[in-house]
């Protein structure tokens, strides 16, 4: 859990100050990242969850049992955040910082970037959870609902009720594949939102 | 007064069902944001339905400062706005929490809404007329004085601007029409 969460401010470090980034930066973005804090509460919450299923009641669990049984609220109403303790987040994720994000998602691979306003979930009645890959770009006011493949990219404010394949550019409401082969590592390197829409022309 | 206790208990039940112990009953209620959003809601509609009781106006005063507390917390710390403007049927159901914002509407009995969806404007006084049975999903609008029929099915994240037939589904920006006739009742939320 620890190396996971290291990792984590590893990418959210990264993300905020790209040339800049050094250990005592690493130290002190957990001061101020909300998307940490509550990949920090999942993380634990699904670590009690596997540790639970497998020893049954010990006294470390008890203990984390009532620890998140008092930070759960609060950290659900500070960040508006609620991600579920099922979701199996691989090391080095980024949540954004303003948080409304609702993710009941079935697993997430490393290097996804998460923006704000985001719901992940099963299709109502539909009990099949998405899967996202590793090195997604998800944008702000998305709604998903199928799998994304490794490398996908979804424009801001898209509704994917569709599976999304590797390194293709998803967008609308409801969404297309307006592009299949994108390199989205320009988008992933910082948090800045102009995406230059030339280079996501058809092509 | 019975009657408001009748539509409190209807939208206790759409998240607790009477098979579960008091304990676990309990427990949904102190963590269902949603919930606790539509009671807060409930006890200012009482406090400005009793204007015309003189009898109980040495309580207003309190009531008022209790509603005006919790709505305010429950505003700031949930993310959920249900004015006092809005009319909401019994069985109202908020999942999730986070910018839901519903206002200067009126909603029939037994909706659902999910998260980020906001019904009606602050600037339009007279909003949308949503009738009963209604599911509304994540992220949907609906704003302007519109209709929408019974059972009516919105797609999360639809954009709806139009008058909407009975047990009609609703998807996309601008929300069309894809379906009439679809029984939404495989997707409400259950207990």
């Amino acid at each position: 859990m620890w190396s996971e969460l290291a990792a984590d401010a590893r990418l959210s470090s990264r993300l905020r100050w790209p040339d800049q980034d050094s250990s005592l930066r690493r130290a002190l973005i957990w001061l101020r990242s909300r998307g940490l804090l509550v990949l920090a509460l999942q993380r634990m919450s699904h670590r009690y969850m596997q540790r639970r299923a497998q020893h049954g009641w010990t006294l470390g669990l008890i203990l984390t049992r009532l620890l998140l049984a008092l930070t759960r609220m609060p950290i659900m109403m500070v960040t508006k955040c609620d991600v579920g303790e099922t979701v199996d987040i691989a090391p080095g994720v980024y949540l954004s910082d303003c948080g409304f994000l609702i993710l009941g998602m079935a697993r997430i691979g490393s290097g996804t970037l998460i923006h704000e306003r985001v719901t992940v979930g099963p299709r109502a009645g539909d009990a099949g959870k998405p899967v996202i890959g590793a090195n997604v770009w998800i944008g702000p006011d998305c709604i998903i609902y199928g799998d994304l493949g490794d490398g996908a990219t979804v424009l801001p404010g898209s509704v994917v009720s569709i599976g999304v394949p590797s390194a293709a550019v998803a967008a609308g409401n409801p969404a297309t594949i307006i592009r299949r082969q994108f390199d989205n590592a320009a988008l992933r390197r910082t948090l800045a939102r102009d995406i230059d829409s030339g280079s996501l022309a058809p092509g | 007064m019975s009657s408001y206790w009748n539509v409190v208990r209807a939208d206790v039940q759409r998240c607790v069902s009477g098979k579960q112990t008091p304990l676990r009953r309990a427990a949904i209620i102190g963590v269902h944001m949603g919930l606790q959003a539509v009671l807060v809601y409930r006890f200012g509609r009482l406090l400005s339905a009793s204007r015309k009781r003189v009898a109980v106006w040495p309580l207003l005063p309190v009531g008022w400062l209790l509603y005006g507390l919790a709505a305010f917390g429950v505003r700031r710390a949930y993310g959920i706005h249900i004015s006092l403007s809005a009319d909401i049927g019994a069985g109202f159901w908020v999942g999730h929490f986070g910018g839901v914002e519903i206002m200067n509407c009126r909603l029939g009995q037994r909706c659902s809404v999910g998260q980020q969806t906001r019904v009606g404007h602050a600037e339009q006084a007279h909003g949308p007329q949503v009738g009963d049975g209604a599911w509304i999903g994540a992220h949907a609008r609906i704003t302007g004085p519109v209709r929408l029929g019974n059972g009516v099915t919105i797609a999360p994240g639809a954009y709806v601007t139009r008058n909407v037939p009975d047990r009609a589904l609703v998807v996309g920006a601008p929300g069309r029409v894809v379906l009439t006739g679809y029984d939404n009742s495989r997707i409400l939320p259950h207990p």
